[in-house]
């Protein structure tokens, strides 16, 4: 099983509208990242480019549809 | 002697100030500063971004810039320290470098921000969007004497002892810990907001992790209130929405003289000179892999490290420590004239060449026999300014 560096609600990602990506900090200093698509698909682990670290997004699948 | 400035670890955005955005294993000497090394008088980090003062007040800055975090009145990401003009009438003593903010307390006690703004984290509710050059934060009536920064909020404390935040970043935690519960207005302010639960001491400095915030009085103590998660805050709470103090029996009735923060973990130094760390351990952030307390050396298992994270313990290698400065998940410490280093080393900002997380302080030995004088830490790097024989 993967180890997550932590496990963070949607809620507290930053959005970014034209990517439709959703990202938190990372504490190499990048960030987290994790499109609306990923999530509509079931997706829930947010990647840094820079780092081996991962997050698990905390979201109701059926809400993030809906968004 | 010639002091030199040394930077290391992660670099996405030219946050080492070394001209280029690759990470960096080994500590490099900086080529291209635009100050005299000998000027510099304290070094502070951001998520991306760096900042040097000198002893004549200016600001130099570098690296990550989205969000005008640099104050230089653009975008751009700088991969080498320049001056921030902006500031150029005022006499900078301390800059807080958040996230994807700074905060700035100049000599008249005054404090000015400037960066993202998403989270109310720069206390300027009239401006909605980044603010790109340093504004004043005319709601701070009172002369300030300490800054810090988060994630997504802020803190100053004033003259008088009184200490503001501002910035709702633990706001949304410590909704979904207090079940519908009233806030203290503290935790969601978008301007400065005293910080209740501290009428009755006077605090010195403020210190921010990541969604916690922590407070030192003149008479030794700290008090912490925020997120609880990795037991940073020494309490059973998965939050705490007021201020609650340490007691002092943590560190062996001893007053504490200094406190930094990591995101997640905390440092403290008495003012006999022992050094306490807690709260999250598994990067090896607490220096202290195998150390339990009473400071016999010992093989505890990590379930048991995990039981003693939440409680401050000395780790006695730290012992007399001049200087500590806290990144995201790793920290410096200067002891006897010479930098150690431990915690997360993924990108490099342990310094000692590998990747491999450092769970005991060691000596950045790159920095070879040059004399350590000053040190600072953005989340995933590490800066030092070192005397080097000519």
């Amino acid at each position: 099983m993967a180890v997550f560096h932590d496990e963070v609600e949607i809620e507290d990602f930053e959005y970014d509208e034209e990517t439709e990506t959703y990202s938190y900090p990372c504490p190499c200093g990048d960030r987290f990242l994790i499109t609306r698509e990923d999530l509509e698909n079931g997706e829930d682990v947010a990647t840094c480019p820079s780092c081996s670290l991962i997050l698990r997004v905390i979201y109701d699948q059926v809400g993030a549809k809906r968004a | 002697m010639e002091p030199q400035l040394f930077a290391w670890g992660a670099n996405s955005y030219g946050q080492l100030g070394l001209g280029h955005k690759e990470d960096v294993l080994v500590p490099q000497a900086l080529k291209d500063v635009s100050c005299k090394c000998q000027d510099i008088v304290s070094i502070a980090g951001g998520g991306g971004h760096s900042a040097v003062i000198t002893g004549m007040g200016q600001l130099f800055v570098c690296g990550h810039n989205k969000d005008g975090q640099l104050g230089l009145n653009h975008t751009e990401d700088v991969l080498c320290f320049s001056l921030c003009t902006a500031l150029s009438g005022f006499c900078v003593k301390q800059v807080a470098c958040g996230w994807d903010f700074t905060i700035v307390l100049v000599g008249s006690g005054l404090v000015l921000s400037c960066g993202s703004n998403s989270f109310g984290q720069l206390g300027l509710p009239q401006i909605s969007g980044p603010c790109l050059i340093p504004q004043k934060i005319e709601s701070l009536k009172e002369k300030v004497v300490s800054v810090a920064a988060g994630l997504r909020h802020a803190l100053a404390a004033t003259d008088s002892g009184l200490v503001l935040q501002w910035g709702t970043g633990m706001a949304s935690r410590a909704k979904r810990a207090s079940q519908g519960k009233a806030l203290p207005l503290f935790l969601t302010a978008k301007e400065p907001c005293e910080v209740t639960g501290l009428e009755d001491v006077k605090v010195r400095t403020v210190a921010a992790g990541s969604y916690h915030s922590v407070s030192l009085t003149d008479e030794g103590h700290l008090y912490v209130w925020g997120s609880n998660k990795h037991g940073q805050l020494v309490s059973r709470d998965i939050f705490l929405t007021e201020p609650k103090k340490v007691d002092t029996q943590c560190f062996s009735h001893e007053k504490v003289g200094a406190v930094w923060s990591g995101w997640t973990h905390l440092v403290a130094q008495t003012e006999a000179g022992k050094v306490f760390t807690w709260g999250r351990v598994d990067y090896g952030q607490l220096g202290r892999n195998a150390v339990v307390p009473g400071g016999q050396q010992s093989t505890a298992s990590e379930q048991c490290l995990e039981l003693l994270c939440n409680t401050p313990v000395s780790v006695p290698c730290l012992n007399g420590a001049s200087q500590i400065a806290c990144g995201s998940e790793h920290n410096l410490a200067i002891v006897g004239g010479q930098c150690f280093s431990w915690g997360w080393n993924e990108h490099g900002m342990c310094g000692d060449g590998t990747e491999t997380n450092v769970r005991v302080p060691k000596p950045v030995t790159a920095l070879g026999c040059a004399k350590q004088i000053l040190i600072g830490c953005g989340a995933g790097h590490s800066m030092a300014l070192c005397e080097t024989p000519h």
